[in-house]
């Protein structure tokens, strides 16, 4: 016999309004724990980069303090070899000068070149053509000029120019050089 | 008046109170922060990235000019490195000379931190124009050589006798250590 109209229902603890209330704190709390978890993933990337840019830095800075060194290096040999091809510019356009210096009547039997002087030896036909010829261009070159003639053979005179510039015209060659 | 509430809404109120508690507790006490900290971390991290792009054109635009110097400079560099041997010396310049003797090779004072020779040398030219030609040779020549003070040039017969000091310069192994040095021998 029956007691009434409609079938007994089971009752049970998960209630759809439990069930929305779960679903809801479930999807917040999973949003909340990723967010978290994407936050300690780039706090490790971001030191990993970190210490990357750090090592780079430094490798870097090393390469170009060793650059840098070799530029110094190589701009000192360039300073001092065009230093010494201009020297040995000078040197040739020096007794390329003194020889054009010489005339034609003189002839000259050594030539000694020093840093700061020149002396000649050789022969010429009388004083004058030595006086006007050359020394008149020897002493506009040079500070101090002196002459000594003894007679050849031949009757012409043998002679000995000694010729010495200023120090100080000296140093200023050396510094222009 | 009583608000009747059945048991089962009770317990349903009482977890979301304790969840949405959680909830904010979580998210201001440490999510908010970290997210701060994020952002601060990742301004730090550009900044530190853009000054390694500059240190990185600075080094690249320094080994620019390293590789442009070296290759303008090619000769200089290889001349300052080669050891120096007289009997090479006197074989290419030979020549230039109807003869020609270098006959010592001593290590005089440094000049500028690089290593210096000297060497004495004795010739003999037809004319002049042999010894500006050397002096023309000694530019181009494998080595860095300077004609020194005092020079000599004395009549000999048909020849002119010449005897003069060369100074060669070469790294020096002790002050320059970025290049190897050479040594006179």
């Amino acid at each position: 016999m029956k007691y009434s109209f409609i079938k007994p229902k089971r009752k049970t603890p998960i209630t759809p309004e439990v069930q929305i209330v779960f679903t809801f704190f479930f999807i917040t709390l999973i949003m909340l724990f990723l967010t978290y978890a994407f936050l300690l993933y780039k706090d490790y990337t971001f030191a990993k980069d970190k210490t990357n840019i750090s090592s780079q830095t430094q490798h870097l800075q090393v390469n170009i303090k060793k650059m840098q060194a070799q530029i110094d290096f190589i701009q000192k040999q360039k300073a001092l070899s065009e230093k010494v091809f201009t020297k040995n510019m000078v040197l040739k356009d020096s007794i390329s000068n003194l020889f054009d210096l010489v005339p034609q009547r003189i002839t000259l039997s050594r030539a000694q070149l020093l840093k700061n002087g020149l002396i000649l030896y050789g022969i010429t036909p009388n004083k004058d053509v030595y006086s006007f010829m050359l020394q008149a261009p020897l002493r506009s070159i040079f500070h101090t000029s002196y002459t000594s003639f003894y007679p050849a053979k031949n009757g012409w005179l043998m002679f000995v120019s000694t010729n010495y510039m200023d120090k100080s015209q000296n140093e200023e060659l050396d510094i222009e050089n | 008046m009583k608000i009747k509430i059945s048991r089962h809404y009770l317990y349903i109120s009482l977890l979301s109170i304790f969840l949405f508690l959680f909830v904010l507790v979580f998210s201001f006490g440490i999510l908010i922060p970290k997210g701060k900290d994020y952002r601060t971390a990742r301004l730090e991290l550009k900044k530190e990235n853009l000054e390694l792009q500059k240190y990185q054109n600075f080094h690249d635009n320094m080994l620019k000019t390293l590789k442009n110097l070296q290759s303008k400079n090619r000769h200089i560099i290889s001349a300052f490195h080669t050891t120096f041997y007289p009997a090479r010396f006197e074989k290419q310049h030979k020549a230039l000379f109807s003869s020609l003797k270098i006959s010592k090779v001593s290590r005089a004072k440094d000049d500028e931190g690089f290593a210096t020779y000297e060497v004495n040398t004795t010739s003999q030219i037809s004319s002049p124009k042999n010894f500006y030609n050397f002096l023309d040779a000694l530019n181009k020549s494998d080595w860095i050589i300077g004609v020194n003070f005092p020079i000599d040039f004395k009549r000999d017969g048909e020849m002119i006798k010449s005897s003069f000091t060369m100074q060669v310069y070469a790294n020096n192994k002790d002050k320059n250590s970025t290049a190897s040095g050479s040594v006179a021998k």
